[in-house]
């Protein structure tokens, strides 16, 4: 927290986001309080301030009193002070993942999650942000990826899990591209799988191998993450996306494909255009819409016999209610396992794991997270499960915590992971 | 009737340069293809999205979402009233106050509820259900235009502007949603 807030600074920033469509979300509470039961976090912790229109109501005070005719004769709202901006903190950054569930159930209609997502700018913009947060965003923008990874370190291990692809396979000519020049696709991954699951990337490599795809890594813009997204500065959201664009331009790939990563592939196919200001010389696709593309062709075969207890699939906020991605994965794990069956309420209206909106690099929330998770926990045990798909690294690590903390005893997997269990290279067993 | 003319043009004026400036907002350009439509995303918020089974919200509070329906469908009977004598209006009306009444009563009684009230609240639909009550009433008929001007007054200064705003905010999820190819929802 800094010693003085720059408060004109916080209502510059603040006003620089306003749009007629936040103008007009944040003007249309009628505090019904039918959201209220929408989110993870009042589920879980039924308190006022758990209230998305409570949270909503901080934000809409402001507005109304800095930005209206009614506020500026200081009839209406609450001006932003110290006391309004520490208020904010604890509802924007502490008590919301900016997953949206509210805006589906709002009566009115209003997207909360923009109205939010305006305030954390501004306390960004203040020098408010949770400083582990910001380190994250910082990572990223002095190492080209949000865990400091060294480039040595992520070509050695690239190089070894290309070992390990050989080995598995068996096929000494199995490859993990590095910076190959005009390959159709440029795959970018979560910094956690090289640094903590990389089995999940040599999952993910060994897709590729068996569609023979004519694919490639990046030495530098690998990182698919962008936590600019939830800190909310654009100026710096733009410029990790910039890492990314580079490096489609440097190897002259024709599709950046999103690996696994709600927040990724939100921030590189719908956010990134906007925070640099054009439309992308390429496409930008989820690495679900690729692998989903491979089993429609034909291209790889699977053996659903393969996994043999039953799974649910987990989707993530960013991916499915903010991506408008919910069929390729279902369509996936349809062919992948025979045990299939969906946690409730899924697709758009599924809950939060609780990790989400950087929530996981907030440590002065854990807490919260952790509780507010445990609709989640419900969700997965009431599925009955074994196994949690989650096309979605954040999610993933959420999940894991979850499944410690509620004892929920299943594996957690990604997509690819499934796929590429379930994989044959000759017909599978049983067929002709 | 004078008062209700007066107070119709206030609200009217007021409520046109309310959108009017959140309009001077502006609509920044977007870069990102589509993956849906816009337009077909803003159908589906005002039509398949509001079916009472569509929202978690309404399927666990359907009470709430039947007096909601009953209180508009009041209030607009009761503006009606104002302009024509009929029983059926009269009738709606009453349910329309009654509904209010049962929605000030939620509004106390629950505790986040409560927690998120402020003055607004109360006033607003204090006026509104009095309004409708009167017009439910034969023996407040000569007070009828006077509630409704009330009313009428009110509207813009608190939270009914959202008889106008709904429409303004409602689209733009809509669009949102739809742009991006959640909604409408895949059969
Ligand atoms: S966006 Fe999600 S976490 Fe935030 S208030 Fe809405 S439902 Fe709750
Ligand atoms: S459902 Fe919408 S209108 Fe009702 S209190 Fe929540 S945010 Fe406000
Ligand atoms: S962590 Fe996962 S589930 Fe939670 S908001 Fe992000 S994408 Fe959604």
């Amino acid at each position: 927290m800094p010693e003085t807030i720059d408060i004109r600074k916080g209502l510059e920033v603040f006003r620089a986001r306003l749009g007629e469509a936040d103008a007009a979300h944040l003007s249309a509470c009628v505090h019904c309080g039918l959201c209220a039961e929408s989110c993870h976090y009042y589920r879980m912790d039924p308190h006022l301030e758990n209230v998305p229109a409570r949270k909503l109501d901080l934000v809409a005070q402001v507005f109304r009193r800095h930005f209206t005719a009614m506020g500026k004769l200081g009839l209406q709202g609450h001006a932003l002070d110290e006391g309004m901006a520490k208020a904010w903190l604890d509802a924007v950054y502490g008590r919301c993942s900016l997953c949206g569930r509210c805006s589906l159930n709002c009566t009115v209609g209003i997207n909360l999650p923009r109205a939010f997502k305006a305030a954390r700018a501004a306390l960004t913009a203040m020098g408010m942000v949770p400083a582990d947060l910001q380190a994250t965003v910082d990572n990223s923008l002095r190492h080209g990826n949000n865990m400091a990874i060294t480039r040595e370190d992520w070509l050695e291990t690239v190089d070894w899990l290309q070992d390990e692809l050989r080995a598995e396979t068996g096929d000494p000519l199995a490859e993990m591209p590095m910076d190959r020049q005009g390959a159709k696709i440029l795959f970018t991954v979560n910094p956690r799988e090289p640094k903590f699951f990389p089995l999940s990337l040599q999952a993910s490599a060994k897709v590729f191998w068996a569609a023979k795809e004519d694919w490639t890594l990046a030495s530098d813009g690998w990182d698919l993450t962008n936590y600019g997204l939830f800190n909310c500065n654009d100026k710096e959201a733009g410029a990790i996306t910039r890492n990314l664009v580079d490096a489609m331009a440097r190897l002259g790939c024709e599709t950046l494909v999103i690996g696994e990563c709600g927040h990724g592939f939100a921030s590189a196919r719908w956010e990134g255009p906007e925070w640099l200001q054009g439309t992308f010389p390429f496409q930008v696709r989820s690495f679900l819409e690729v692998m989903d593309e491979y089993l429609e062709e034909g291209r790889i075969q699977v053996d659903p016999c393969r996994h043999t207890l039953p799974v649910t699939l987990h989707d993530p906020c960013n991916l499915v209610r903010h991506g408008g991605l919910a069929e390729p994965q279902r369509r996936i794990l349809d062919r992948t396992t025979s045990f299939f069956q969906e946690m409730t309420p899924n697709r758009a209206e599924n809950f939060c794991c609780g990790g989400g909106g950087g929530q996981l690099a907030m440590g002065a929330y854990k807490e919260r997270r952790m509780r507010s998770g445990g609709m989640k926990a419900k969700q997965i045990k009431d599925s009955g499960a074994k196994v949690v798909v989650a096309p979605c690294h954040n999610c993933i690590d959420q999940l894991s915590e979850i499944n410690k903390e509620y004892k929920l005893n299943v594996q957690i997997k990604t997509v690819a992971e499934m796929v590429a269990d379930a994989l044959v290279t000759e017909p599978p067993t049983g067929e002709p | 009737m004078n008062a209700v003319l007066v107070a119709g043009a206030w609200c009217a004026l007021l409520l046109a340069a309310q959108v009017l400036r959140a309009r001077a907002y502006g609509r920044k350009p977007l870069f990102a293809p589509a993956a849906g439509s816009p337009a077909a995303g803003a159908r589906y918020a005002f039509t398949g999205a509001m079916l009472p089974w569509a929202k978690e919200s309404v399927r666990m509070n359907p009470a709430s979402y039947a007096a909601g329906i009953a209180y508009h469908l009041g209030i607009a009977a009761a503006f009606a009233r104002v302009l024509v004598p009929s029983r059926l209006l009269s009738a709606l009306a009453l349910l329309g106050a009654a509904a209010g009444c049962a929605l000030l009563v939620k509004r106390i009684a629950k505790p986040h509820l409560r927690g998120l009230s402020n003055a607004d609240d109360f006033a607003s639909n204090l006026l509104a259900t009095a309004f409708a009550a009167t017009a439910a009433v034969p023996a407040a008929e000569r007070i009828l235009p006077w509630a409704c001007a009330a009313l009428l007054v009110y509207i813009p200064l608190g939270k009914i502007r959202h008889c106008v705003f709904f429409f303004l905010s409602r689209y733009h999820l809509g669009a949102f949603f739809g742009r991006r190819g959640t909604f409408p929802p895949a059969a």
